[in-house]
């Protein structure tokens, strides 16, 4: 029950790419309306070789000193050095060399702590509250890059905590992120046919299994645009989402068109949300030739 | 020519603009829309908006008689419920264009969205581009013109009305087929493109109902009576219920439709007492004097409560169900009493709003008889997402029932086995509802309280979601409920207690600390001031009174309110039937049921040592079985048992 907003600067663009923070953050602002609980962006940054970026949520005061020091002591197991870190808000983030299993360094921490994202561009940051609150605290108007998805949420079923708000990481997964308006009604029978397999998930959210999905078919060598078509038969329920890797954008909507997206591509940039309004906001007193996608369709940009 | 810039201020502002403008006949050009929502809603002045950009959700959504020009695209929901006018879009619409419209011409110049045209009543629906799938959804009557490609499911479930469509049918709905295409048919869409300036020449396929759903295969048949009360609160194995099931579906071979609620026994108020020995022998006659009862309620965002004099309302039940003299009794009533009435689906007569002082409007997901003028008149809007008797589903108004007249106020033929859609258009999550709340609201001039009617199932979760999109009051309705319609499978197995419902609600709130954001009125199967007093003391605001009221007005609870030969005249259309009720004589003796109501309310609100009946507390109650402990979390004292049995005698 929420807003989705994505945006992806062409390579062939102005170099305007330094706004995608800052871009998203008014797009959120324009649809906040259909969720007012939490805000969250997913934002994809400059690649160092052989670094990875992490955040987890970890409260404050000694809760936070115990769960860094957790964090800090997996991340020694694994072999991974840390070159920077900080305390943001409630995040710990850390940027570290790691050229071991990622997979099983994710699990590892998750068992620790609670990870937010882990990529060697992406960068996740969420919060309760709106999309200035929670730029307040992060900073997300400084985020310069090239693409990026937001979403803003009205909590239905879960509860509102920050580790339920999208976007959601794919657990395990470096740098795939997904924002999801809707709802998935074959989660748990999806879920436990991943969990067979393996995978593990962070929440009772069924966000985050559009992400581990999408994840686990790009690691069989899936193209994006194919698991994107793949997930239209496989996941039953209401919803228009929204999927970001290193160098991909893509969007998926299901078949009964229930739920709202609008696009907007020039030839800079591709920008996609729930409502056209949000589209204004980047653009305003103009009159867009925007167009909504139909049902059961879906389709990606590559940087 | 006046103009407002919705870039200087909010579209709240410039709808009281726009509609001042209308009062003064003058036009008005919005700049800098901007996709914003809600622009232009529930103007019914014959002006012309003309908006420079695009619109957003609703565009021209509740008006009569305006003339809208969008320059470019709108949003879902263009022209929503539109009576009269003209509505032009420049370039797309998004899904649901033409939503529930009963008159008026909506012309789209590009492309149009799913839905298009779903459950509209009468009208011109025009896209010049493409449609998206299901268009003319559900329709019940107008004409839907597409020049481009028609979209998949073109059609599905539509009862009447036309579609014609220039480009290629992508797929049929159900229950709609493609016929030939009248010469006369073709020159009245010629000249309609003709009046729009659309230079079109090609010729059209029609998509009409193929007439497969309109009615159920076999009448319900009229059987020996079986009163409710010895229908239900039997554990038999075998009883005279199953008997006239298993004889009913021996006539008919399918599931079964019948009027009242479930007949199984169920955790209800009955299996709680009060923790004070109550002597109501010993209360004053004008006791009802002495106690704090009146009750404000759905003033807690600014709009102009209703003003109960004391926390009783009447449950939501519709003209069509229930005879118009029915509706009136029940309205008289509502006003000796000082409670507030409800329309229930099927629009608003006059004769009921003349009869209740303070009238709620019910809007559901066919908008049958939903308009805004209607709106303007009531004194509270509500949304219906379920009810008690059947969440989830739809409503079912069998053809005897749907007669001339009723069909007219809501917008649909005569004569077909009605089945409302069990959901709205365009309330397909808590994200679309909070925009349809804030159009109600910009539509009356946020005066008018706002409140969602929710059938006990996901409760938890739904009144969470009813806070967040900020409705004034929740009419919530447990699995006691009775309907005027319903398979009885659902009555019976499908719901939540009305017991369990008001302590998940109350959990629920609490969790998010929000007690005090919305207000709840419980219903579903009260009976009396006893079942209310109870009820206020597990934290409900207000109740509602829906079968009782029936029942002091002249009901014999016989259960065949589906089939509208009512004996009593109560629920029927036929004048013959109506005419045996003299609603002036039962809105008597159903006001007189009310000021029972009243009396023990105040009774026992005095015998448990209070003054207001806001004091009461959950503190004040035990349980008296152990499945009511479960459920309550109260104590579980069945010694109180006897006293409840005493008390009974005594107040009777």
């Amino acid at each position: 029950m929420c807003g989705i907003a994505g945006i992806m600067y062409k390579e062939t663009g102005d170099g305007r790419n330094t706004s995608t923070g800052q871009a998203l953050i008014d797009m959120l602002d324009g649809c906040q309306h259909r969720g007012p609980d939490s805000t969250g962006f997913a934002l994809y940054g400059d690649m160092q070789p052989g670094h990875l970026k992490l955040r987890f949520f970890v409260g404050s005061g000694s809760e936070a000193e115990k769960a860094v020091a957790r964090i800090k002591q997996i991340l020694s197991d694994h072999s991974a050095t840390i070159e920077e870190d900080e305390i943001i808000g409630n995040n710990y983030r850390a940027v570290v060399e790691f050229s071991g299993n990622l997979q099983k360094l994710s699990y590892d921490l998750e068992h620790a702590a609670k990870v937010i994202s882990i990529g060697s561009s992406l960068e996740i940051v969420k919060d309760i509250g709106g999309a200035h609150d929670v730029d307040a605290t992060y900073h997300v108007h400084n985020f310069s890059g090239t693409h990026g998805l937001g979403h803003v949420r009205l909590a239905t079923e879960s509860d509102v905590k920050p580790e339920a708000a999208h976007p959601f990481w794919a657990t395990g997964f470096a740098d795939i992120a997904i924002v999801h308006n809707g709802q998935i009604t074959n989660y748990w029978k999806m879920r436990r046919r991943l969990q067979q397999r393996g995978f593990e998930f962070n929440t009772d959210n069924d966000s985050e299994l559009i992400a581990v999905y999408l994840a686990d078919k790009l690691q069989q060598g899936v193209k994006l645009e194919e698991a994107l078509k793949t997930s239209i038969d496989d996941l039953d329920g209401t919803f228009s989402f929204l999927v970001s890797t290193k160098e991909e954008i893509g969007y998926a909507k299901d078949r009964l068109a229930v739920k709202p997206m609008v696009m907007y591509e020039t030839d800079d940039m591709i920008a996609i949300a729930s409502e056209e309004v949000s589209l204004n906001k980047l653009f305003p007193g103009q009159a867009l030739n925007t167009m909504e996608p139909a049902p059961g369709t879906f389709r990606t940009w590559h940087r | 020519m006046a103009q407002v810039d919705l870039s200087r201020i909010e579209v709240r502002e410039a709808n009281e603009l726009i509609r001042k403008c209308g009062e003064d006949g003058e036009n008005v050009d919005v700049l800098n829309p901007d996709a914003r929502h809600h622009i232009g809603v529930g103007l019914t002045s014959p002006i012309t908006v003309r908006v420079h950009g695009s619109a957003g959700y609703f565009c021209a959504g509740l008006t009569d008689g305006a003339r809208f020009e969008v320059e470019n695209n709108a949003g879902w929901g263009l022209a929503d419920n539109i009576y009269n006018g003209t509505v032009v879009v420049g370039g797309n619409a998004g899904a649901i264009a033409g939503v529930a419209i009963r008159g008026a011409e909506v012309v789209i110049k590009g492309n149009m969205g799913s839905r298009a045209g779903q459950v509209m009543k009468a009208g011109t629906l025009l896209c010049c581009g493409n449609a998206n799938f299901m268009a003319g959804y559900m329709m019940y009557g107008g004409r839907i013109i597409i020049l481009g490609d028609s979209g998949e499911r073109i059609g599905e479930d539509m009862s009447a009305g036309d579609i014609y469509v220039a480009g290629n049918v992508q797929s049929l709905g159900s229950d709609a087929e493609l016929t030939d295409l009248p010469a006369d048919e073709l020159d009245d869409i010629r000249t309609f493109l003709d009046t729009h300036k659309i230079p079109f020449r090609g010729t059209f396929q029609k998509v009409q109902n193929a007439g497969q759903k309109l009615r159920y295969g076999s009448a319900e048949p009229q059987v020996r009576s079986i009163p409710f009360f010895s229908f239900s609160g039997k554990t038999d194995y075998w009883n005279s219920k199953v008997q006239e099931d298993v004889y009913i579906k021996s006539q008919i071979g399918r599931y079964r439709i019948r009027g009242y609620g479930g007949a199984r026994v169920l955790p209800h108020m009955t299996d709680l007492a009060f923790r004070k020995t109550i002597r109501p022998d010993l209360a004053d006659a004008d006791i009802a004097k002495q106690v704090e009862m009146e009750t404000e309620i759905g003033g807690i965002n600014g709009a102009n409560p209703l003003k109960l004099s004391m926390p009783v309302m009447v449950a939501p039940m519709s003209y069509g169900a229930l005879s118009a003299s029915t509706k009136r009794a029940i309205g008289l009533a509502s006003t000796l009493s000082g409670i507030a009435e409800n329309t229930g689906e099927g629009g608003m007569s006059n004769a009921q709003r003349d009869a209740a002082e303070q009238l709620i409007f019910q809007c559901l997901g066919g908008r049958l008889g939903w308009n805004i003028h209607d709106m303007k008149r009531a004194d509270g809007l509500e949304i219906y997402i379920s009810q008690g008797a059947k969440p989830g589903l739809g409503g079912q108004l069998m053809a005897k029932k749907v007669t001339p007249e009723l069909a007219a106020i809501r917008g649909i033929p005569a004569g077909i086995d009605l089945r409302s859609p069990s959901r709205h258009p365009d309330i397909l999550g808590a994200d679309d509802l909070v925009i349809k709340v804030q159009e109600f609201r910009e539509a009356t001039g946020y005066k008018l309280p706002v409140s969602v009617k929710l059938g006990a199932g996901r409760v938890r979760d739904d009144i969470k979601i009813a806070t967040k999109d900020e409705f004034d009051f929740v009419e919530l309705d447990g699995m006691q409920g009775s309907t005027g319609a319903g398979s009885a499978e659902v009555l019976e197995y499908v719901g939540i207690p009305t017991l369990a419902a008001i302590i998940e609600a109350i959990d629920a709130l609490e969790e998010i600390e929000a007690r005090d954001k919305i207000q709840i009125v419980l219903m579903g199967g009260f009976r009396d001031g006893i079942d209310a007093v109870k009820s206020l003391c597990l934290g409900a605001d207000a109740v509602a009174f829906g079968t009782a009221a029936i029942v002091a007005g002249g009901c014999i609870a016989c259960m065949q309110c589906h089939i509208g030969q009512c004996v009593t005249g109560i629920a029927t259309q036929d004048p013959e039937h109506e005419a045996r009720y003299k609603p002036d004589l039962e809105s008597q003796n159903i006001h007189r049921f009310f000021e029972s109501v009243r009396w023990q309310m105040a009774a026992i609100t005095q015998g448990l040592g209070y003054t207001d009946v806001r004091q009461l507390s959950r503190d004040d109650l035990v349980a008296l079985t152990p499945e009511a402990a479960a459920i309550t979390g109260l104590p579980y004292e069945p010694e109180h048992r006897d006293e409840t049995e005493a008390f009974a005698i005594k107040a009777s």
